[in-house]
């Protein structure tokens, strides 16, 4: 890897403008990693060791691994996504932001709300619904505070000086717009007013699929889409698909709910409209394959972005969307799901977008913007390699985990054994997030006054 | 492309279509449907659930059961959940219109419980299964719902009790309109 995560030793007015939303919401994004690390190791123990924190409720393997996936979710990927959005469409709409106390509220209620949520689920306060497991009126403070927090690039947006719009721009605009609408119908129709029967699934899982793919997904295609054309100096291949890509995945992502509810007590007409619209996400994959691997592959591109380091966390990522969009594609047929379905292989799905797909991105992009933001360099390049190649071989091996995870479901062969390869990348991953954060930490800590080094 | 309120209106046209198309329309076809008699005048199906297995239900969620049972089961066709002897008929829509939180689930660590009661013979079965680690189980032991007496033996707490009742009250072994028990 080359040095390119050196800086430029000073700090745009752009950049300092919205240093300080940034560096908090990247901030606590750090510390909710590496809660989550340390929850995810321990659930992946209690699958070797079933009695391991048995002797009291508030370890039960439901609550942590709940626990896990909220911090995650909300902890890590949504406050590092705060950052890196405002961040890219700052930079891409030239754009000052005058208000930056703001935002920092928003993400000081955000963190707050979530650790009350947290500690209540911990002490036995949880509900059945993934993402909504935390009590109900938590939700709408995180609404209110995800306005305060992640409205700042439609503002920016907005009031561009500049007619010129990037494709980035149209996946941040469409993902923060949809995080907060999606949450309030779930809520409503979930927790205030729950809907009758299995209505309740169907409304979970419309939740669910739209947070993932076009919440956290949509953010991090537009991180994807920005660092592969900034940092490789090319034009995006085939950028009038950019367009027909984005439109069709937000159109088809939100009809995928009912395809994860497959062979279900819902009414198989519901189901065979999941099918469908997984089938015709087809389309966004195929598009965003063109534009970012059609973009990167020619004249000795990919070797060009291996040695870039943000590259290559998004090349990872990249990589990670498109295969993680095909097993969704294939395994939402009806008889391959029926094979899959309620086995640890759905996770390991999962896990290829959320962490394989999403994180490595967010890695990738934070890798770019903290020298940037603090006009100091990395402290340490040999925690940059550690980081990259325990998360790799963390995210590969959450996948042979899934594999053999799924296998000794249906061949009974012991599960313990089995899930030793999620042991081990659960291990991996925590360890490349603390040489992250280390390293992350230590930067942000050597530069505690940024106005000093402003270069107007 | 250039126009916020063209990009946020197309987006807004996105969920809501689906909103309209999953969410409204299954709405219509399942917010109606309530207890029926398996044929003409028969007593109402799914029974009422007994007050200690709605307090159950708040245990079965409040240490997270969801996380490794589902209580789904698929048509024969669609996996092998019939065949491993969960249940003699799939579950329908009509099954879960009492529940007050439906608990489907999508992870299989542990079997589906949505006819448990219906395979455990007694009360004790079920409080020794979750008092106890089974051999060759992934589930722990849930030592912390019950205390020890003097003599030794083992009392369930007011939870374990109400647990119990839940997971006794699940099961699917009458005829719903849309799927006949098999003789």
């Amino acid at each position: 890897m080359s040095q390119d995560y050196s800086s430029r030793g000073s700090v745009s007015r752009i950049d300092a403008s919205i240093s300080v939303p940034v560096r908090t919401f990247i901030f606590s994004s750090l510390l909710w990693l590496l809660v989550a690390s340390v929850l995810s190791l321990i659930v992946a123990l209690k699958l070797q060791v079933p009695s391991f924190l048995g002797e009291c409720p508030w370890f039960t393997y439901g609550r942590i691994e709940t626990l896990q996936r909220n911090a995650f979710i909300y902890g890590w990927a949504s406050n590092a996504l705060f950052a890196l959005n405002l961040w890219i469409m700052s930079s891409l709409a030239r754009f000052e932001l005058k208000s930056s106390w703001l935002p920092v509220l928003g993400g000081i209620v955000w963190n707050l709300t979530l650790t009350y949520g947290l500690i209540q689920v911990l002490l036995g306060q949880l509900n059945g619904f993934a993402l909504l497991e935390m009590p109900k009126e938590v939700a709408p403070a995180m609404v209110v505070a995800f306005l305060f927090a992640a409205l700042w690039p439609a503002v920016a947006f907005a009031r561009r000086p500049t007619g010129n719009v990037f494709v980035s721009q149209w996946y941040i605009i469409g993902a923060t717009f949809v995080f907060p609408v999606i949450t309030v119908v779930a809520q409503l129709m979930l927790l205030w007013c729950p809907t009758l029967g299995v209505m309740q699934a169907l409304v979970h899982s419309w939740f669910y699929q739209n947070l993932i793919l076009l919440w956290l997904g949509g953010s991090a295609l537009s991180a994807v889409y920005y660092f592969v054309a900034k940092e490789s100096g090319r034009t995006i291949s085939a950028y009038y698909l950019a367009t027909v890509g984005f439109w069709t995945l937000f159109l088809f992502a939100s009809w995928t709910g009912p395809a994860t509810l497959l062979g279900g007590p819902i009414p198989v007409w519901l189901q065979s409209v999941g099918v469908v619209a997984a089938l015709l996400m087809l389309v966004p994959t195929v598009i965003t394959a063109v534009n970012i691997f059609g973009t990167l592959a020619p004249r000795n591109g990919i070797a060009q972005a291996w040695n870039n380091t943000t590259l290559r966390f998004v090349l990872v990522g990249a990589i990670s969307f498109t295969l993680s969009a095909l097993l969704n594609i294939v395994f939402s047929t009806r008889s391959l799901n029926a094979l899959v379905r309620f086995t640890p292989f759905g996770q390991a799905q999962e896990h290829l977008a959320i962490y394989s797909f999403v994180s490595m991105v967010i890695f990738g992009a934070a890798y770019y913007i903290l020298p940037r933001l603090t006009g100091s360099f990395w402290p340490s390049a040999k925690l940059v390699h550690l980081h990259f190649w325990s998360c790799a071989a963390g995210s590969l091996l959450f996948v042979v985990a899934g594999l053999t995870q799924g296998w000794a479901a249906h061949g009974r062969t012991d599960f313990a054994v089995s899930a030793l390869p999620g042991l081990l990348a659960a291990s991996l991953l925590l360890v490349g997030h603390f040489a992250f954060a280390l390293n992350a930490l230590g930067m942000l800590a050597a530069d505690k006054a940024p106005s000093n080094r402003r270069s107007y | 492309m250039k126009n916020l309120n063209l990009i946020l209106a197309g987006v807004f046209f996105t969920l809501a279509a689906s909103f309209g198309g999953l969410l409204l329309s299954g709405q219509v076809q399942l917010g109606q449907l309530h207890r029926a008699p398996a044929e003409e005048g028969g007593p109402l199906f799914p029974a009422k659930e007994p007050g200690l297995a709605i307090q159950g239900r708040e245990v079965y969620l409040s240490l997270g059961c969801v996380t490794c049972h589902t209580q789904q089961v698929r048509p024969a066709g669609q996996g092998n959940d019939i065949a491993r002897g969960w249940a003699s008929r799939p579950s329908v829509a009509r099954d879960y219109v009492l529940q007050s939180q439906v608990l489907l689930g999508n992870r299989r660590l542990g079997p589906d419980l949505v006819n448990y009661g219906a395979r455990v013979k007694s009360d004790d079965e079920v409080h020794t299964h979750l008092r106890t680690s089974m051999p060759g189980s992934v589930m722990p032991a849930y030592g912390f719902l019950y205390t020890q007496s003097k003599d030794g033996s083992f009392r369930p707490t007011e939870d374990a009790v109400a647990l119990v009742a839940y997971l006794k009250s699940l099961k699917i072994d009458y005829s719903s309109p849309e799927a006949k028990l098999k003789q």
